[in-house]
């Protein structure tokens, strides 16, 4: 377990990209299967690294570094992506999701990389169980349901991200059926705007309960040493990509738009800018994690969410 | 081994001599079996019936002897009252290794008139049940029709020989109407003419399970009695405009020489609807639709028979591509089958003679260390080892001989030589 490096599993992705791609041109089963076949082998090297990551650190791998939270959203992508896929090929619809969705496991695989993949000191010492009052239980209570809600909604915008994607490829398939030589076998339109809808109503709530649980994380961060304040880049910049998030909500229960081309076309825009925007922050405002010093943390950062625990019992 | 085959198929017969030929009913396919019974009591027999094709498979163990093609075509004369003089060279006959691959390639659809196309399994495996319920199958014919079964299966999911669909009705609704819609249970279907084409693509939309049927005709006769016959309800040809705004699947195909709705006809129409996606096939000639309909949203898909046909060939050109890989598949299994078979034909012989020879030994050891009592067990050993090495070295060069004849076919001359030679009391 102690030898497997992300690159094992991040190889792994890759090749499955490459045989679901020769897979969809040669409009073979068995290539299809053998991709689903490194995407399991893939998990199951990525869960070994986790679960190694966690026994180090002592913490949960949503609270132990920024590098281990975005190793678990890939990896939630990376079971849902495995799930759907093996589900829809036992009804001989072999979907490549893969092709959609391992792209973007790599990113966040690669931006995992970025922020390092060092355990902080200030969490080295939230393990310190013997020592953890009240107030400390609170804060990773806390901490640990942030990161959570976070990493769930977080999910729900790359599914909804993905299925946008699909649908407009699937849209552009259907209207140009001359011009589009496509052996892609994609989900109905009307099968995708229906994920995609569900994808939205899903994780707004769990980003909207993210955001809360980080205001409540903020009011009791007042009296550790590394308190956290509203002007914190992350809270700042988390806080406008859920206005984002409500304005698009509000267009689409509106229902005023005229098709679903458009909302799988705004889906991709708005949940672009989530994704870019806190992957964006994430890189540029936590890359330094095994810094010694403590520095202030933010709602919105499940692994500076951890560090608070140790400041407070300090 | 004795297998024939006589066929004539959408290939070399005309539909018209194919029909005389065919056996249409259970009925008559019952009266076939006893017939083929009685006339040929000490074969196996499946026939295959179906619109593109007439075969009997015909099988004997070795002990008798094999049908000739004028026997078979005899019967089917016979059973049919048409003149042999009428069949001419129709019927076509393959024996042998020659009929099991001609079996197999059926079965795979490799000899079908849509390449790839799925039903062929289906008949396949119902003449097979059909002959087993009369009673006409054998050994031969349940490892052949076994084995055909396994070709096809292969076939399918190492190949891509049946991946796309191929007509015109088909990619219609199973390429791109299953594209936009989840089901067809809750959609209304309207359908502008009474064409040919519009009732082929209502089969496949009434297998999606389209309930709600709407026909729109010029002539409301004709629009009732195909109404009528898919369970929908005809309409006048006023209440298009109506029908154009509700309808979630049209089919058009009439006989109009101008195209019968414009683009300001369906913008308007489009107006008093809800955007809901609507699933346009154009399947006239000249087209019923203006090409620049699809422009008016987003959500207006139209396809007329120019597109279709355009996906058709992709599809199959894609299906030719795979024909080696299949023909490979199917050389395979003919030889695996063949093999098999003469394996079977030449296992027990085999067996016979090494356990003959083994005895011949056993017996001489037992006399020798009855003898000899002063032999310890490892001396016993070392002799047995010896006695064995000796025989097998004189059994190789004649099964050796057996195991390469039967590559090439039951080696029964091969077979009757060795009983001759090494059982004195057959």
């Amino acid at each position: 377990m102690a030898n497997v490096h992300v690159f094992c599993f991040f190889a792994s992705y890759v090749l499955a990209i490459a045989l679901e791609g020769s897979a969809v041109v040669r409009r073979s089963t068995w290539l299809h299967w053998l991709s689903l076949g490194f995407i399991a082998a893939g998990l199951i090297a990525q869960t070994f690294y986790l679960v190694g990551r966690s026994n180090t650190a002592d913490l949960p791998p949503l609270l132990s570094s920024s590098h281990d939270w975005l190793l678990v959203l890939a990896w939630l992508a990376v079971v849902f992506d495995l799930t759907l896929s093996v589900i829809l090929t036992l009804v001989n619809r072999n979907v490549p999701m893969g092709l959609f969705l391992l792209p973007a496991v790599l990113l966040l695989i690669g931006a995992s990389d970025l922020v390092g993949d060092a355990t902080s000191l200030a969490m080295s010492q939230a393990t310190d169980v013997v020592r953890r009052g009240a107030e400390e239980r609170a804060l990773r209570g806390w901490g640990m349901l942030h990161a959570s809600l976070l990493v769930f909604g977080i999910g729900g915008v790359i599914v909804g991200f993905l299925f946008s994607i699909m649908y407009v490829v699937q849209h552009r398939r259907l209207k140009h059926p001359r011009t589009v030589t496509n052996t892609l076998s994609l989900p109905s339109l009307a099968t995708l705007a229906r994920l995609n809808w569900w994808s939205v109503v899903i994780s707004f709530p769990l980003l909207t309960l993210g955001m809360l649980t980080g205001i409540r994380l903020v009011y009791l961060s007042r009296h550790t040493q590394g308190p956290i304040g509203f002007a914190d880049p992350l809270v700042v910049g988390s806080g406008l990509v859920w206005l984002v998030m409500v304005g698009f909500l509000v267009w689409l229960l509106r229902g005023d738009h005229a098709g679903g081309k458009q909302v799988a076309l705004r889906t991709i825009w708005a949940f672009g800018l989530v994704l870019a925007t806190l992957l964006g922050l994430q890189v540029v405002f936590n890359g330094h994690t095994s810094a010694p010093a403590p520095r202030q943390a933010s709602a919105t950062d499940p692994a500076r969410s951890a560090e608070l625990e140790g400041m407070a019992r300090q | 081994m004795n297998v024939q085959v006589i066929y004539c198929t959408h290939q070399t017969t005309p539909l018209a001599l194919r029909e005389r030929l065919a056996f249409a009913s259970v009925e008559q396919l019952t009266r076939a079996y006893e017939s083929l019974r009685a006339t040929f009591p000490q074969s196996e027999h499946v026939v295959l019936s179906t619109c593109n094709r007439v075969e009997i498979y015909a099988a004997q163990d070795e002990a008798n002897a094999p049908l000739t093609q004028e026997q078979v075509a005899e019967f089917l004369s016979r059973f049919h009252g048409v003149p042999q003089n009428d069949l001419g060279g129709a019927l076509l006959w393959q024996k042998g290794p020659e009929a099991v691959r001609h079996l197999f390639e059926v079965a795979s659809s490799l000899d079908s008139m849509v390449l790839g196309e799925p039903q062929i399994v289906s008949q396949v495996k119902e003449a097979y049940r059909v002959a087993q319920e009369n009673d006409a199958c054998g050994p031969l014919t349940h490892a052949l029709f076994q084995g055909a079964m396994r070709v096809s299966a292969r076939v399918r999911s190492e190949t891509a020989l049946a991946v796309g669909r191929v007509s015109v009705a088909s990619v219609a609704v199973g390429e791109f109407g299953k594209s936009i819609f989840d089901r067809f249970a809750d959609k209304t279907v309207l359908v502008i003419g009474a064409g040919e084409m519009a009732e082929e693509t209502l089969r496949y939309l009434k297998d999606e399970g389209a309930e709600s049927i709407v026909v729109v005709n010029r002539s409301l006769e004709r629009a009732q009695r195909l109404a009528a016959e898919w369970g929908g309800t005809a309409r006048s040809f006023d209440e298009l405009d109506h029908w154009l705004s509700t309808a979630d699947v049209i089919v058009s195909t009439t006989g109009a020489t101008q195209p019968i709705v414009d683009v300001a006809r369906f913008r308007a129409a489009r107006e008093t609807s809800d955007g809901k996606p609507v699933f346009i096939l154009d399947l006239a000639t000249p087209r019923d639709f203006e090409p620049r309909v699809a422009d008016v949203d987003e959500n207006v898909f139209l396809y007329d028979l120019e597109a279709l046909r355009t996906t058709c060939d992709q599809n199959r050109r894609q299906r030719v591509r795979e024909i080696e890989r299949a023909r490979h598949i199917v050389e395979e299994e003919t030889d695996r089958f063949l093999h098999d078979i003469y394996h079977k034909a030449t296992g027990p012989i085999i067996s016979q003679l090494r356990a003959g020879w083994r005895k011949v030994c056993q017996d001489e050891l037992d006399q020798l260390f009855s003898r000899f009592h002063q032999l310890d067990a490892d001396e016993r050993r070392g002799i047995e080892r010896t006695v064995e090495r000796i025989v097998n070295k004189l059994l190789h060069p004649p099964l050796e001989a057996l195991r390469d004849e039967a590559r090439r076919g039951t080696p029964q001359g091969l077979l009757d030589a060795v009983k001759r030679l090494f059982f004195s009391d057959e």
